[in-house]
């Protein structure tokens, strides 16, 4: 079965715009990124590689360190390491503004 | 030197965007609206939210148009219930637009192994009814088939691309039923060493198949070219005769002599 | 009182065994040559149990014929010989332990057969007596392991047994100067014989025998790396260095150890490097095997001169084509020469950057992996700060620490590594796996490929740690932690120093240097894939199958 981690921010600046970057393929992630009316960031993690979700939490804690947004954030993982998934979450950032 | 821009390099969304003309495309089905299989969570798979298929409505050359592309990077571009799905039904709104007198130009963007073997039948199905609604919307225009990516097209899919009224190959692209390792797996080293990269290239690539007659137009890869002959076979042709192919073909050679009959006629 | 003559003798004895050794093969010689089928019987006609054998084992060209017929002799006439091969990297190679023909072994690198030497050792089936970096092997060459018989590789030989070697010259020379001049018999395999050779790479009168081999001699292009291959994290990476560290300390004299991450450093020099206005003013002069990923930059006129270690399969055309930029000889090809371009490395240089798979918070950096003994290369020469330079660069002098009168300049030395391996598994490590492989393998030093206190510098896609600037243990270590990401290092770094670091400029992240994380993407690259590299190169450059797509 696919491993799914949600992780909340609390607080942040909403976003504008939506956005979809990236794909679903060995060592990469796919990651939609869209406004929200929550005061608060929500991401929902899919991934099919177990057992990293310290490194998950790590990574998307030390993004909203840097962007306190408000938004709803969904990942579709292959196995993308974290230097990949920090890079695609500032891509996706990015493409959202 | 650069000045070309590589359609190989871009993704599936940006082919399309590319193709049509500027600021008129419009996604139907997109990511946002999470059309994901259903089937490939239990399989330890992670649904991509377009199921790797992109279709969108824009217009080419002024005229209205639809352009599906298939997402080579998305477990090799394979095609599952939902992806099928979404292109059938493209082409089958197509097909209907005509019937209502609506013009609407028609381009498929083959990056494809085929079927996607996590759907089993589902995926066999969607390959029938794409192949249907082909020849179905090939009595109101020509249906465009691009293969440009880096997969190229095999499996069901070749015989999808194989229906469509015209074709543009690109040098990278392969095109092929059988892939070169189920060539070398049933029918021995000698007949394919998959592992011949050149070899593969000079069987099944862009350049043979229209060597062979099995390709309408064969491309660099280049956006600007690509979008030419696209406009050139979609729009601007009149109904497009069965390609003949330039040299008989002897079912009985085999690759080896083919191949060598080939070189002596196009060295 | 003893005869002048014996006594005489007694100073020349190497001379003496090895007309003895010539004579046991003389009637499968004639004109200084023999046939393939006698090349067995030749070998256990010249060699003697415990000989020092030479195998010309390259990094890319591989004497394949001599040591497949070495390993086909009797192990009860020819058992227990010493080894000594820069890479160990055939199938035949690790035969010869497992038959009992040879039973020591020094060399370099093993990369294809460090498993089975693993195995080896684990077996008591060999003595490692070291491992060592290329140029610290052919060193010893000329000192303590001096060989007695030499297996070598040429493309050619003509009727004086003079070689041409070619584009892929490498070793030969050096290890034939080694073993001729000691009195040790040089045995080479060539492809062909010519009447006359486009020039002479190794005179003949240096050579004993030459055999016409079965086949053309084994070689791999090591040096090609696919654009395709190549993803926006490492353009990420490839900016850093470019900025940060190139045009930070105007690195114009340099070396990349081969892989993905340097490759896209050389496609980012006419894209980002021309953007930021540095053609001319870093990357001119390379000690650099022909990578076909340079293509580019040399075509935008970045580079001035490039001297190879050895060639490369498929770059024969382009380099002869741009003879002003390479070292070539009279007949237009190649000369490469590894022992002097290590040489040139090592003190011409100003600079290295390598990659790595594992690196500790004292930047030690190691690429062995339990169960594997895999051994070094080059990488420990050219990555390390010599302290026998003496001519300023300005480089080399700013990177000079301190006021005091006597001081020295420094070579920049970089470690690439991003945080976390492909596999998910974190590269920075609290203790690296060389050192349970040490005790695993017996060796007396955990396989350290480049030593922390040599490095200046170590880029992650998280940031640079200047490590040159940093005062103390403590300092590195903070450094490092700070570029570390979610590392279990990593995660250890405290933030308040982390910010007094970046003020005091021993660490900077991408704003720090003005990259923008976003602008890396793979559509700076020159060229993107190896079509686009054939393009470059106005088709000189010959893709080997392997790597056509078209």
């Amino acid at each position: 079965m696919i491993e799914t981690l949600e992780i909340i921010n609390e607080g942040g600046t909403p976003i504008a715009r939506r956005a979809h970057i990236g794909v679903v393929a060995s060592g990469n992630c796919e990651l939609l990124i869209e406004p929200t009316s929550e005061p608060r960031a929500r991401v929902l993690i899919r991934t099919s590689v177990r057992g990293y979700e310290a490194a998950w939490r790590a990574v998307i804690a030390r993004f909203f360190e840097r962007h306190p947004i408000a938004a709803r954030i969904e990942i579709d993982d292959f196995g993308a390491t974290p230097s990949v998934v920090a890079l695609r979450l500032e891509q996706a950032l990015e493409a959202a503004s | 030197m650069k000045t070309r821009i590589s359609f190989a390099e871009l993704s599936a969304r940006e082919r399309v965007r590319a193709l049509l003309d500027p600021g008129t495309f419009r996604e139907l089905i997109d990511p946002f609206e999470r059309m994901r299989s259903p089937y490939l969570a239990e399989q330890r798979i992670v649904a991509q939210s377009d199921d790797g298929v992109v279709v969108a409505r824009g217009t080419l050359g002024g005229e209205n148009a639809v352009i599906v592309a298939t997402d080579g990077r998305y477990l090799g571009g394979s095609i599952g219930e939902i992806g099928g799905a979404k292109i059938a039904g493209a082409l089958e709104c197509a097909a209907d637009a005509w019937a209502r007198n609506e013009r609407t130009r028609v381009a498929i963007l083959f990056d494809s192994g085929g079927i996607r073997l996590q759907e089993a039948n589902l995926g066999i199905l969607a390959v029938a009814e794409i192949c249907d609604a082909i020849v179905a919307l090939r009595a109101f225009t020509p249906v465009i088939a691009i293969v440009a990516g880096r997969v190229g097209v095999y499996g069901g899919m070749s015989i999808a691309a194989s229906l469509c009224s015209a074709s543009i190959v690109s040098e990278g692209a392969r095109v092929g039923l059988n892939g070169p390792d189920v060539v070398e797996e049933e029918a021995g080293l000698a007949e394919l060493d998959a592992r011949d990269r050149p070899l593969v290239w000079r069987a099944t690539g862009g350049r043979r198949r229209h060597a062979q007659g099995q390709a309408t137009r064969f491309v660099t890869d280049d956006v600007d070219v690509i979008r030419a002959a696209l406009h050139e076979l979609a729009i601007h042709a009149t109904p497009i005769a069965p390609i003949a192919p330039k040299i008989p073909i002897d079912p009985t050679l085999s690759l080896a002599d083919f191949d060598r009959e080939l070189g002596r006629r196009f060295s | 009182m003893i005869s002048d003559g014996a006594r005489a003798d007694r100073w020349t004895q190497r001379r003496t065994r090895k007309a003895e050794r010539l004579a046991r093969a003389a009637r499968y010689v004639r004109n200084g040559r023999f046939a393939a089928s006698d090349a067995v019987a030749v070998l256990e006609a010249i060699l003697e149990p415990r000989d020092r054998v030479c195998v010309e084992g390259n990094n890319q060209k591989q004497a394949d014929f001599l040591s497949r017929s070495l390993a086909l002799v009797d192990p009860s006439r020819i058992h227990d010989l010493h080894l000594l091969i820069s890479v160990l990297g055939r199938p035949e190679h690790i035969d010869l332990f497992e038959r009992g023909i040879a039973q020591r072994v020094d060399f370099s690198f093993s990369g294809p057969q460090s498993l089975r030497l693993a195995q080896l050792v684990a077996d008591e089936k060999v003595q490692i007596g070291a491992i060592h970096t290329y140029l610290e092997l052919f060193a010893r060459y000329f000192v303590d392991l001096t060989p007695q018989i030499a297996l070598v590789t040429a493309d050619a030989a003509d009727g004086f047994g003079n070689l041409y070697t070619g584009a892929n010259t490498e070793e030969t020379p050096t290890i034939v100067e080694a073993t001729a001049f000691r009195d040790g018999i040089v045995i080479a395999q060539v492809n062909e014989i010519r009447d006359e050779l486009p020039r002479v790479d190794i005179p003949g009168s240096w050579i004993d025998l030459v055999v016409v081999a079965d086949r053309p001699y084994a070689i791999e292009p090591l040096f090609t790396r696919d654009p395709e291959l190549i993803d926006d994290v490492q353009v990420l990476m490839a900016m850093l260095v470019i900025r940060g560290v190139y045009e930070k300390h105007r690195i114009k004299r340099l070396n990349h150890g081969i892989g993905f991450d340097t490759a896209a450093i050389e496609l980012l020099l006419p894209t980002y490097g021309e953007s930021l206005g540095l053609r001319g003013e870093i990357c001119t002069h390379w000690a650099l095997n022909p990578h076909p990923t340079l293509i580019p930059a040399i075509e935008r006129g970045w580079v001035e001169s490039v001297h190879c270690f050895g060639g490369e399969l498929g770059m024969e055309r382009y380099v002869a084509a741009r003879s002003d930029v390479f070292f070539t000889g009279s007949d237009g090809s190649l000369r490469s020469n590894r022992a002097m371009c290590q040489t040139a490395g090592l003190y011409a240089n100003d600079c290295f950057v390598g990659s790595t798979l594992q690196i500790d918070r004292d930047a030690n950096s190691s690429t062995a992996t339990l169960g594997r003994i895999a051994g070094f290369g080059g990488a420990p020469n050219l990555g390390n700060d010599p302290h026998g330079r003496r001519h300023p660069s300005p480089t080399w002098l700013a990177m000079a620490s301190g006021d005091a009168e006597i001081r020295r300049g420094r070579k920049v030395v970089v470690q690439l590594v991003q945080t976390f391996r492909e596999s998910g598994v974190p590269t920075f490590v609290e203790r690296l796996d060389a050192v349970e492989l040490a005790r695993s393998a017996k060796l007396d030093l955990p396989p350290v490929m480049i030593y922390g206190d040599d490095v200046t510098h170590v880029v992650t896609e998280e940031g640079i740690a200047y490590l040159y600037k940093a005062e103390g243990v403590d300092d590195r270590r903070a450094a490092l932690a700070a570029i570390a990401g979610v590392t279990p290092v990593g995660m250890l770094r405290d933030s308040d120093r982390t910010v007094a670091l970046r003020r005091s400029g021993v660490v900077a992240y991408p704003e720090d240097l003005g990259v923008r994380r976003t602008e890396a993407s793979r559509s700076l690259l020159a060229a993107r894939t190896m079509r686009d590299l054939v393009e470059w190169s106005g088709g000189l450059y010959e893709p080997p199958a392997r790597f056509r797509s078209w």
